[in-house]
């Protein structure tokens, strides 16, 4: 574990921070605002509509640090089809917005940096998720974005994603282990080995990847508390599943700050210390979750997650969103300069540790625990993430023994019932992939064995 | 003070209300509830067929059929009479939210394992009420959404043809030509992938073949965007889309079906709030 006790974590602050493009660093003591825009549906007809609309996204942005003051920020640009596909594409699209933020950076000092998540085209039937032409595609994307001044990549890596979506479908907490534990830390492997050797021939850091096809598919399917398809103590343990399977990344080398939508980031933070972008109550023009404020706690770079590109009244949503971000940002690096940062902390995580069981388990001393029972196993990828579910059903059971954490029947039930299968399980990872080949490759025809070298 | 004297101290009440805990009834066992009490057949075979499958218990749906079966009960009886109704019951706990998505699957797979053995028996496969056409835009592999309307379909009762994901427009208009579904269902995750959905409209209307209803969703999908070109009826939530294909079945234009979402699916939905 990076720290010694949970109450050393804070936002702004990582035991390994990281400096990117115009002196930008990230867990060195301030949070930096991020804002990411996807570009307008039809721009994405001919490369030059598409450069155009991005380097309008990065100009909006940068203006309105300005006009506002923010010391620093971050554009993040989440790759479209187009984008990634076509390397020509994502070079000339990373190159219009790199260039703009070094004029602001020149004529400002304004610290712009940019993070450029490259898509995750791969597909399991059509072609695997190894050597195909749409991984070969990513590879060379990745390369032509640093060679254009990309800050940083990251992905949102679908690795494990055919089995997940099954288990989540037929409420089988086995399948979800097996997609997002084993398959996904396998193809995590596979990918970040190859996109950290890319970024160290550039300067480009390697920042990370998100489980956002697993764990935050789970967190959508089960939406808020009426909603009927996934019980929220799935979503909680399909999240703690999560941080086994994306702390691959930082160790084949990814540096942080990872990615916003990892939910699951506190708990590698707990365990690695590298810096975390994060979303929560920002992020409600893309999406919602149950814990808005809760997931400021220990953040490093605070994002909006996603919005159209398009006018509000207050301006264009590049510009609107990062004064958002940046005005919640501000309020955490005032509370570091003026010595209550820790309170602050502490009230982000307490609006939002029992409004539902997924904001217990990733309250920070609760996902430092997750992280402890994940080391205890070291490198074995199936037991720490069993382990890592174990623990975080070990966590909502206390608390709803302690009648701080409400449960309906379908999501106590659901618990119990996940948590008896998770015991059950074998405790060698030989084993358990003989028992998952013997099932899943029969039950799901888009499950491809190959694309994870099995 | 630590976050634990805190919670020792906080009125929760003031800061948030879980109300999927308040709203929650005491637990009833599923055929007590009223509404499965007017769908659940009160005679045998068709009671235990039809419990089978509201327990997704797919043993006992076979071991049921096949007894039905034997003792001279019509296959399509068995079907109509018990399991569907078994399904029926199964769709009226899920829109109260006492059942849930995994129950609707095991349900689905208890009927389906029952139902093979009665179309066996039957000589053919029972009629199914339409067909529907599904597809993941071209661009996009996210398939979840699709996924779970195919399952919605099928357990309805409609033959559902899964085109998969990143599936090419032109591929999406052979099928349509292929199979004249009463609906086609589009869902994409990106903003930029769903511009699929106009293009393959715009296709079809050139190429004079149309479908009563292009029902369209998924993450980034707004109902706006869908009714910016013909045909489009923009779906909120997988469940809804039997009762689409229903609407479109009985004769419903998509022009009708946008005016008339939150009627024909039967419960208050945000996103059509202004055509309540």
């Amino acid at each position: 574990m990076a720290y010694k006790d949970p109450d050393e974590m804070l936002f702004g602050h990582a035991k390994f921070p990281v400096q990117e493009h115009w002196g930008v660093q990230f867990g060195a003591g301030y949070v930096v605002p991020e804002v990411k825009v996807a570009p307008e549906a039809g721009t994405e007809r001919n490369k030059e509509t598409l450069v155009r609309e991005m380097a309008s996204i990065a100009e909006q942005a940068a203006l309105r640090a300005v006009d506002i003051g923010l010391p620093a920020f971050m554009v993040e640009q989440e790759h479209v089809f187009q984008q990634t596909y076509h390397p020509d594409w994502g070079y000339e699209c990373t190159l219009a917005q790199a260039e703009i933020l070094k004029k602001y950076y020149d004529e400002y000092g304004v610290g712009a940096v940019l993070r450029q998540t490259v898509g995750d085209l791969r597909i399991e039937e059509k072609g695997g998720l190894r050597g195909s032409e749409y991984d070969n595609a990513i590879a060379q994307t990745v390369e032509e974005c640093c060679k254009a001044g990309a800050s940083d990549i990251c992905a949102e890596t679908m690795g494990g994603k055919s089995v997940l979506d099954y288990g989540v479908m037929r409420g089988d907490i086995k399948a979800i282990l097996f997609g997002i534990g084993y398959l996904g830390s396998i193809d995590m492997e596979y990918f970040w080995k190859r996109t950290v050797a890319a970024c160290a021939k550039y300067d480009t850091r390697p920042g990370g990847d998100t489980n956002c096809s697993g764990a935050n598919t789970c967190m959508y399917v089960a939406g808020g508390l009426l909603g009927k398809d996934m019980a929220h103590t799935a979503a909680a343990l399909a999240r703690a599943i999560s941080a086994a399977r994306s702390l691959v990344a930082v160790e084949c080398g990814a540096t942080g700050p990872l990615k916003d939508c990892g939910y699951e980031n506190t708990i590698i933070k707990a365990i690695t210390g590298v810096p975390i972008c994060q979303e929560g109550k920002n992020a409600v023009c893309a999406h919602s979750d149950i814990m808005g404020n809760l997931t400021c706690q220990v953040v490093d770079c605070w994002s909006n997650e996603s919005v159209f590109h398009r006018e509000e009244m207050g301006g264009p949503t590049p510009a609107v969103w990062l004064q958002a971000t940046g005005y919640e940002a501000a309020l955490m690096n005032t509370s570091i300069q003026t010595g209550n940062a820790k309170t602050l902390r502490d009230l982000y995580t307490f609006t939002d540790m029992y409004r539902d069981p997924q904001g217990t388990l990733l309250a920070y001393p609760n996902a430092y625990r997750v992280g402890k029972a994940i080391v205890e196993y070291g490198k074995d990828i199936y037991l720490r993430a069993r382990a890592a579910a174990l623990e975080a059903s070990k966590i909502m059971m206390e608390a709803y023994d302690a009648k701080l954490l409400q449960l309906t029947r379908f999501e106590l039930d659901t618990l119990r019932k996940y948590t008896s299968i998770l015991e059950s399980l074998p405790m060698e990872a030989e084993i358990f992939l003989d028992q998952c080949m013997r099932e899943y490759p029969r039950k799901i025809p888009t499950f491809d064995p190959k694309s994870y070298g099995l | 003070m630590s976050l634990m004297d805190w919670a020792k101290k906080a009125d929760f009440d003031m800061i948030f209300k879980r109300y999927n805990v308040i709203i929650e009834g005491p637990a009833i066992k599923p055929e007590d509830d009223p509404d499965v009490k007017k769908v659940l057949p009160k005679d045998e075979p068709f009671k235990s067929l039809a419990m089978a499958v509201i327990f997704g218990d797919a043993e006992k749906a076979v071991q049921a059929a096949k007894s039905a079966l034997d003792s001279g009960t019509p296959p399509l009886d068995v079907i109509e009479k018990g399991l569907s109704k078994g399904m029926d019951a199964v769709s009226a706990l899920y829109a109260k939210a006492a059942y849930f998505l995994p129950d609707i699957m095991l349900s689905a797979d208890a009927m389906t394992a029952a139902m093979a053995l009665a179309e066996q028996k039957l000589g053919r496969a029972r009629e199914k009420k339409g067909t529907v056409v599904s597809f993941v835009a071209e661009g996009d592999p996210h398939d979840i959404g699709k996924n779970l309307v195919v399952m919605f379909l099928k357990a309805n009762g409609f033959e559902a043809v899964d085109l998969g994901r990143d599936v090419p427009d032109k591929e999406v208009i052979e099928a349509v030509k292929k199979y004249k579904p009463v609906m086609l269902t589009g869902t994409a995750l990106m903003t930029t992938t769903m511009t699929a959905f106009p293009r393959v409209a715009k296709a079809l209307q050139e190429q004079g073949v149309s479908v009563p209803v292009f029902g369209c969703g998924g993450g980034a999908v707004k109902r706006d965007f869908v009714e910016s070109y013909d045909m489009g009826v923009y779906g909120v939530k997988a469940f809804h889309a039997p009762k689409l294909a229903e609407a479109a079945l009985a004769g419903k234009s998509w022009k009708d079906i946008r005016k008339e979402y939150p009627k024909i699916v039967g419960e208050f939905v945000s996103e059509y709030a202004d055509r309540m």
